[in-house]
């Protein structure tokens, strides 16, 4: 029995080694997106880690080295399945949307076969994943969204040189905030209380440059998210610049949960991550990740529902 | 690039040295006179003008269908996708571009390649409407054209060696070019594309031999334009006085208006005319105001790059109705007057005439079946506004889908890129235009970058079960829709028209086509085998009349979904240059029967 099983492992292992090489030569030629399931992703011996390019604090290039908390997350998935961590870039589009498609489904035109195994910082809502267009076509079809591993939220931090306090945000009606362009916290200090903060708002192409001019005395105050917020405190010791605790009233989304993403016909990796994020998540390892960049870290809502129904206290 | 063995190269390239002082060099008049040349065509727009009007009779509405292909080449690689270029042609070389930034040579007379260029491109260029070009520009041995990763390469023309190649923008910071560069006196004028990542558009003169910028004109109100000598930079005067003036805050810094369709050029008037895209951000409840100077176009002196005059067509954009569509001059009798006017048709629907010396507003008049968003344009050309034809703010909505908002047409126009062309025997205009029609409504659940947005939804539809593209004649002094041609899929590709009452264009289906300039009536069609997004040329080589263009599927159209993507989803990818001409028997037995 033991010869038999042996040889019949052994045959398996060269048919699907033949058979790998020979799907990977032909998808090369054909030019488009590569099927890397969860056996494939194990043999190849790597995981491609999707995450934002130039993304501090979350992704980002430190010493010509992938660095950031996603990075450390992707880090922590690639060694849990045993394989090793392989970074994937991602330039952002327009919308998340785009980057699903450039990034995880079905590849940019530009370069088809280069496709993420999985995508970090995915906000995960349900609302959103089951979205549908006009014509009643469900829009994220082609994806699944897992895994929620941290909840993210607005913040303010200003120069207490310059402004008292941050009560609430009716005080940049009179002095100037930084934001980054094309955002939500730019659409809604441009729109909200009939445009009054709008010509106090100042826009830049990222916070860092928005705390940049900050430090240069040009705005007052910055608005992001808050880990970004944390971490450009990090950056710019000693300036006397401080969280706000204000509200953001009128302002639709103000917290969310952030998860991942891989191809919907990838459930199998999507499971085998979700088990070793989850883990991370309920036994601390994930608030120390953001503990070591000096971050502060809030526990997904998801896991809220969750622990309190397991604790029986619900 | 292609090597060829050293000795050849060597022969060529000692011809080139030799021929480049004499008759084959391209000067700055055979580009002013492009358009009374019939042998060449050496300026994108068939003209300075931009007319795409030949001269040419030999082909006619008598003998059109006899019209066969004598060579045809392909781009090769497994680069595909849209071919939007416009060949030039000098003493019998072809010079055109295809997708992917690349440049070839080719014989016309036999269709075989002299030399092909293929500009390296970095990883991580998101170009946001396919990877197309629109074309290059000939002067004296060089042959310049515009890359995806927003660089000016210039090639001597008879080698397709670099000669030097200058950074136009920063592609890290969003910035792209697909259009085809213009010479006027002596200067090599671009423009640049966009996304909606915070740029500033701009119009900016080079010196073709060297590459050294001239001068730099800024398209958001607020900018200092630049004069360059000596490689220092002399400011030249804010576009638009100062900022502030129709942008709230300080978003003019980061406005829009990309100039990604290039310009024309009028000797009369010494002007420039160049069209600006849309603003920055989409949203335009949060920019109250005219937002100077996008979806307008732009008068510029081109010595210095002054802006002379303007004229919006969509003032606070909020459908993306870029105002990038060419600007054509024409003269027009009226009362025994000549009119030096200018026309236009918008994406946003509307066809204006304008006095070109001045920039003021003659007439406008829709040019599509419907529009949505405005009832009309006042006495000065300004839209009024339909009453909710605006889409929604998103920041109104808490938690809703917001009620959709149908504008028509859609946000790819009633026009997009694809030149039209005028007659001066007809004097009328030929519009390659589409009907169809837009749902915008606000996204209450929407993300970007790892953070909540807010963003909009929308769908592109076409207006008619039958066809989206329609092909009209439009009298530009009377606003009559004199005949029109409709298509089943949507139009993309440029127009050209000639003496010999003729008009050609390509369509997605495939088709090289010519229709009688004054009826309308199709008379030739030819498959190309991918569809035509390209434009026409004619041009004359041994007394005989030679049509040529692109072919290869591609462009904004096919990356869109929704029920237009129906329409399209077969139309295979290409990359070919085919060429026509009329037989000699065709020609003679013309001759005969008349």
């Amino acid at each position: 029995m033991w010869p038999t099983r042996c040889f019949a492992v052994l045959t398996l292992m060269l048919v699907s080694l033949v058979l790998s090489t020979f799907v990977n030569a032909n998808e090369s030629i054909l030019d488009r997106a590569p099927e890397r399931t969860y056996d494939i992703v194990i043999e190849s011996g790597f995981l491609n880690v999707g995450v934002y390019r130039d993304f501090p604090p979350y992704s980002y290039e430190k010493d010509g080295e992938p660095f950031g908390v996603d990075v450390d997350i992707g880090k922590k998935i690639a060694e849990g399945l045993g394989v090793e961590f392989r970074v994937h870039w991602i330039t952002p589009d327009e919308t998340l949307e785009d980057d699903l498609r450039n990034n995880v489904w079905k590849g940019h035109y530009l370069a088809k076969r280069r496709i993420a195994d999985v995508m970090m910082r995915v906000p995960y809502d349900k609302k959103y994943a089951y979205m549908r267009d006009s014509t009643g076509e469900v829009i994220n079809e082609q994806v699944v969204m897992f895994g929620p591993y941290q909840q993210e939220q607005w913040q303010i931090a200003y120069d207490s040189d310059a402004v008292d306090s941050v009560g609430t945000v009716a005080v940049f009606q009179y002095h100037p905030i930084g934001v980054e362009i094309d955002t939500l916290p730019a659409t809604y200090l441009t729109s909200a209380f009939g445009g009054r903060l709008r010509d106090k708002t100042h826009h830049f192409s990222n916070i860092g440059q928005a705390f940049q001019a900050m430090a240069e005395r040009e705005v007052s105050a910055v608005m992001g998210m808050r880990a970004e917020i944390d971490y450009e405190l990090g950056v710019h010791p000693n300036r006397g610049f401080a969280v706000a605790d204000n509200g953001f009233p009128g302002m639709g989304k103000q917290v969310w949960d952030v998860g991942m993403a891989v191809k919907n016909t990838h459930r199998q990796l999507g499971y085998a991550i979700e088990e070793i994020v989850d883990r991370m998540v309920r036994e601390g390892e994930m608030a120390e990740i953001f503990e070591r960049h000096g971050l502060r870290y809030s526990m997904p809502a998801f896991y809220e529902e969750v622990l309190v129904t397991s604790d029986g206290e619900a | 690039m292609r090597s060829n063995p050293i000795g050849r190269q060597f022969a060529v390239s000692t011809i080139a040295l030799a021929v480049s002082f004499g008759a084959h060099a391209v000067t700055d008049e055979d580009i002013l006179n492009d358009h009374n040349t019939a042998d060449d065509v050496v300026s994108y727009g068939m003209g300075v003008q931009g007319q795409r009007f030949s001269t040419l009779d030999i082909l006619n509405t008598d003998n059109v269908k006899s019209l066969q292909p004598v060579w045809a080449f392909s781009f090769g690689g497994e680069k595909m996708r849209g071919q939007e270029s416009q060949p030039l042609i000098k003493d019998g070389v072809m010079y055109v571009t295809a997708s992917y930034s690349r440049a070839y040579a080719i014989d016309a007379k036999t269709g075989e390649e002299v030399w092909q260029y293929e500009a390296r491109l970095p990883d991580g260029i998101m170009p946001c409407c396919d990877v197309i070009n629109r074309g290059g520009a000939l002067y004296e041995d060089l042959f310049i054209f515009a890359t995806l990763d927003a660089k000016l390469v210039a090639l001597n023309k008879d080698t397709g060696k670099v000669v030097w190649i200058k950074e136009v923008a920063d592609y890290q910071e969003g910035y792209s070019i697909t259009a085809a560069p213009i010479i006027v006196k002596g200067k090599l004028i671009t423009g640049v594309s966009g996304g909606e990542f915070g740029i500033v558009g701009k119009i900016e003169a080079y010196d073709p031999t060297s590459g050294d910028k001239l001068w730099t004109r800024p398209t958001v109100e607020g900018h200092m334009g630049y004069v360059y000598q000596d490689g220092e930079a002399i400011e030249n005067g804010i576009s638009g006085g100062e900022a502030g003036k129709t942008w709230p805050g300080d978003m003019w810094k980061t406005g829009g208006a990309a100039t990604w369709l290039g310009g024309t050029y009028d000797p009369e008037t010494d002007t420039l005319f160049f069209g600006t895209g849309n603003p920055a951000p989409w949203n335009s409840h949060l920019r109250p105001g005219d937002n100077l100077f996008s979806s307008s176009r732009l008068a510029i002196d081109p010595d210095d790059g002054s802006i002379k005059w303007h004229f919006q067509t969509t003032p606070n954009d909020g459908w993306d109705y870029d105002g990038v569509n060419e600007l054509i001059s024409f003269d027009y009798e009226e009362n025994g007057e000549v009119i030096k006017a200018a026309a236009t048709a918008d994406r946003n629907g509307f066809f204006y005439v304008l006095d070109r010396t001045n920039g003021s507003f003659i007439r406008g008049f829709p040019f599509v079946d419907e529009i949505s968003w405005a009832e009309g344009l006042d006495e000065n050309g300004r839209p009024i506004y339909t009453d909710d034809g605006r889409p929604g703010n998103p920041a109104d909505v808490d938690s809703e889908k917001g009620e959709p908002v149908v504008a028509q047409p859609a946000f790819l126009g009633g026009k997009n890129w694809m030149p039209m062309a005028y007659n001066q025997d007809t004097e009328l205009f030929y519009v390659p235009s589409n009907e169809w029609a837009m749902d915008i409504w606000n996204e209450p659940v929407s993300y970007k970058k790892g953070a909540a947005y807010l963003g909009a939804g929308f769908t592109i539809k076409p207006a008619n079960d039958e066809y989206i593209g329609v092909l009209r004649a439009i009298d530009p002094k009377t606003g009559e829709e004199v005949w029109r041609y409709e298509n089943r899929a949507p139009l993309w590709g440029g127009v050209m028209t000639t003496s010999g009452n003729l008009v050609f264009t390509g369509t997605p289906e495939g088709y090289l086509k010519a229709f009688d300039a004054t009826t309308g009536e199709e008379l030739y069609r030819f498959n190309t085998g991918s569809g035509v997004v390209g434009t026409p040329i004619t041009w004359s080589m041994d007394g005989e009349q030679y049509v040529s263009i692109t072919s290869g599927w591609g462009g904004a159209v096919p990356l869109w979904g929704g029920e237009v993507a129906k329409v399209v989803k077969n139309f295979n990818q290409g990359g070919m240059l085919w060429t026509f001409k009329l037989p000699k028997e065709a020609a003679s037995q013309d001759v005969a029967s008349r």
